[in-house]
């Protein structure tokens, strides 16, 4: 029986050492990029985990929206709504509006989304995409955390007022107050709206 | 193509003519004629006077669950159309004690009666789908508890806007009434 033995070539062992080299170098590049973008993804939840109860310790968020319920301040302006010892205080560039935590009576949470084009001029440059591409934009939206706290008046007169935050956020204010004195009650949750796919 | 005679022209004329009729007169009794306009009930003929106004919350009956901030928002934008109509000389929020004072007050309460939660995604998606709406009984009673006008409103949101459009459009609803009552 014979034995059959390989002659390896010296050219053609160091050009297969070359490729094998390179290919090498290749999968490892390959196996470097993927662990960056796996990295990347994986630390950006924990990034947001860990610079939540830093955002928490802050007590003043700009750009809130107070849908409705403040005295001499419009529906739907925006402002900064800050927490301070003694309540909750909404200003902005004209105005500014206290509620006290001792006038407070109830506070709600709940989660909602919103467009990420909306009011007049947006729903006009959906209107004005041909083809409907407006309808696609309409796909795009954010979570935001409605606030809502029920307030009585030096009369006794009772108040309501809405503020729209940026989400995680609502949950933090109810929960100073509530540290802070304001009354709640236990509530009956309504289902989460589902996001109704169209 | 053979031209008509002249005996064709005038049948078809004559034809064309009786149908033009027969449209204009279904038009017509499909309009509702000013005497045939079912006139507002008598008690509201009559238009009511009060110096006051004061705005109950009711809270909706058992099994109807209605988030917060729309039952919020109903009572925060009913107070500011109610007072944008200027038949008051005020008006009460619910619980405020200078109100017992005010001989001639008269009371709105709103009842929800049913609620339905669209999502504005899929109105301004479908167009045809994803409708807010929010149905009440206003009342307006006496201080003794009288019921003097009781009517049902829908308040809606179809197309574009927020859910709670439809508390705004509730409200404008509630502002008419007040017009027509007051």
């Amino acid at each position: 029986m014979k034995t059959g033995s390989t002659q390896i070539k010296p050219g053609v062992s160091s050009k297969q050492r070359e490729i094998i080299r390179r290919l090498l170098q290749l999968v490892g590049l390959l196996v470097f990029a993927v662990s960056v973008v796996f990295v990347a993804t994986v630390a950006s939840p924990f990034s947001r985990q860990l610079a939540t109860p830093q955002a928490s310790q802050s007590t003043s968020i700009q750009h809130v929206k107070c849908v409705i319920g403040l005295e001499n301040i419009k529906p739907n302006t925006k402002g900064t709504l800050s927490l301070l010892p003694t309540g909750l205080e909404f200003a902005t560039d004209k105005n500014k509006v206290d509620i006290s935590t001792a006038s407070i009576q109830d506070i709600f949470t709940g989660q909602e989304s919103r467009q990420d084009i909306s009011g007049a001029g947006g729903t006009l440059a959906k209107t004005a995409i041909p083809y409907g591409g407006g309808r696609i934009v309409s796909l795009f939206s954010h979570k935001v955390e409605v606030l809502t706290v029920e307030s009585v008046d030096s009369n006794g007169g009772y108040h309501g007022t809405i503020f729209v935050l940026p989400a995680g956020k609502a949950t933090v204010f109810r929960d100073q107050l509530v540290a802070e004195g304001a009354k709640v009650t236990t509530h009956v949750q309504p289902p989460e709206p589902k996001e109704q796919k169209p | 193509m053979r031209p008509l005679t002249r005996a064709a022209f005038l049948s078809n004329l004559s034809i064309a003519m009786c149908g033009a009729a027969f449209l204009m007169a279904a038009s017509l009794l499909a309009h509702p004629s000013p005497r045939g306009k079912p006139g507002p009930a008598p008690q509201q003929a009559q238009k009511l006077t009060a110096s006051a106004i004061q705005l109950e919350r009711t809270d909706p009956p058992e099994g109807l669950l209605i988030p917060e901030d729309t039952r919020v928002s109903t009572y925060e934008n009913v107070i500011l159309q109610v007072t944008k109509t200027k038949k008051f000389q005020h008006v009460y929020r619910s619980g405020d004690r200078t109100a017992a004072n005010v001989p001639d007050l008269v009371i709105l309460r709103l009842i929800p009666q049913a609620f339905k939660e669209g999502s504005q995604k899929q109105r301004e998606v479908t167009t045809i789908s994803g409708a807010t709406s929010i149905k009440v009984k206003i009342q307006f009673t006496s201080r003794d508890g009288k019921i003097l006008v009781e009517k049902d409103l829908q308040g809606k949101v179809r197309f574009y806007g927020e859910n709670l459009r439809a508390t705004y459009d509730l409200a404008k609803k509630v502002a008419a009434v007040v017009n027509d009552t007051f």
